[in-house]
């Protein structure tokens, strides 16, 4: 197999026939060598679903690749460009298998079992401490309600609390990842300009509740 | 609320509560930063910032928006640790040094 500088990839991708042929088959070869490495967080080697996504997203990766050959900017080896399309991929198949059975109220649901602040049963808490530290939380569950959107607030819990994917809240909120992060970065900053202006530090307040 | 920092303060001691949801919330906004990238934008850089990690450059010196959307972001965050996982692989001879 052919070495390539970036600037070889790029002329025999953009050559129909031989050379492109030639091309696409290296960086399909290379793909399904290199992607099970990379994903065995998600899948053990092995698994027939690990080889059946390689090889579909290797396919979609190659198609992708063709198409947005005109953006890559020579910033990086035209592999690792390469790379970082099929890990998008990937991963965005792989997140919405592993989350498709669960839905956005399902995830909410188990928050809210338990709307009361209720920090007395924990271990060794003082009583008086415990009533106070529940109205400090009420008033931080308030604070929330009244600078975040529903939709923020299910965004927050559901990423920051739950774990789910951002692109999985997305899908499911009818908007984009992209989208989604800057709703929730709005969201974040809106907290910290309202702490501030409530003269709340938040060190002191990660303190408290992280002991 | 302002009582209970002052407790806080007056008993360092005192036994609080662990609330790992409003913490986890709280040292997100803490983390917080007025302008950030968002994740279309690092996606564009993810790949020159992946090489710098594997040169040993200081990336997050470098870039560091980049390294900030990625300590906020676990979409991209996954995504750029997957692709240093793919480089971690030798290419066979694909790549000129």
């Amino acid at each position: 197999m052919a070495e390539r500088d970036n600037q070889r990839w790029i002329h025999d991708l953009r050559t129909p026939g031989a050379e492109q042929d030639t091309a696409l088959a290296d960086l399909h070869a290379n793909l399904i060598r290199v992607l099970p490495h990379a994903l065995t967080r998600w899948l053990s080697p092995g698994d027939p679903a690990l080889e059946n996504l390689v090889e579909d997203v290797s396919q979609e990766t190659l198609l992708r690749v063709l198409d947005k050959l005109d953006t890559f900017e020579g910033r990086s080896q035209f592999n690792t460009w390469v790379y970082k399309i099929a890990v998008r991929l990937a991963l965005t198949e792989l997140r919405r298998e592993r989350w498709k059975e669960v839905s956005l109220d399902e995830l909410m649901e188990s928050s809210r079992k338990d709307p009361e602040p209720n920090i007395v049963s924990q271990k060794g808490i003082e009583p008086e401490t415990a009533t106070e530290q529940n109205d400090s939380l009420r008033h931080l569950q308030r604070i929330l309600s009244e600078e975040l959107t529903e939709k923020q607030r299910q965004a927050l819990m559901a990423v920051s609390v739950k774990g789910m994917p951002l692109e999985e809240v997305a899908r499911r909120l009818g908007t984009n990842r992209n989208a989604l992060y800057k709703m929730m970065h709005d969201a974040r900053l809106r907290l910290k300009h309202r702490l501030e202006r409530e003269g709340l530090p938040i060190e002191d307040l990660l303190e408290m509740f992280n002991r | 609320m302002k009582k209970i920092l002052e407790l806080f303060r007056r008993h360092p001691k005192e036994k609080l509560a662990n609330d790992p949801v409003m913490d986890g919330l709280l040292r997100a906004v803490s983390m917080t930063d007025e302008q950030e990238l968002s994740c279309d934008e690092v996606f564009a850089l993810l790949d020159q910032f992946a090489e710098m990690i594997k040169r040993g450059e200081d990336a997050a010196r470098m870039m560091p928006m980049v390294q900030k959307h990625l300590g906020m972001c676990p979409d991209c965050r996954e995504e750029y640790e997957t692709l240093i996982k793919m480089l971690e692989t030798p290419t066979k001879g694909f790549e000129k040094p």
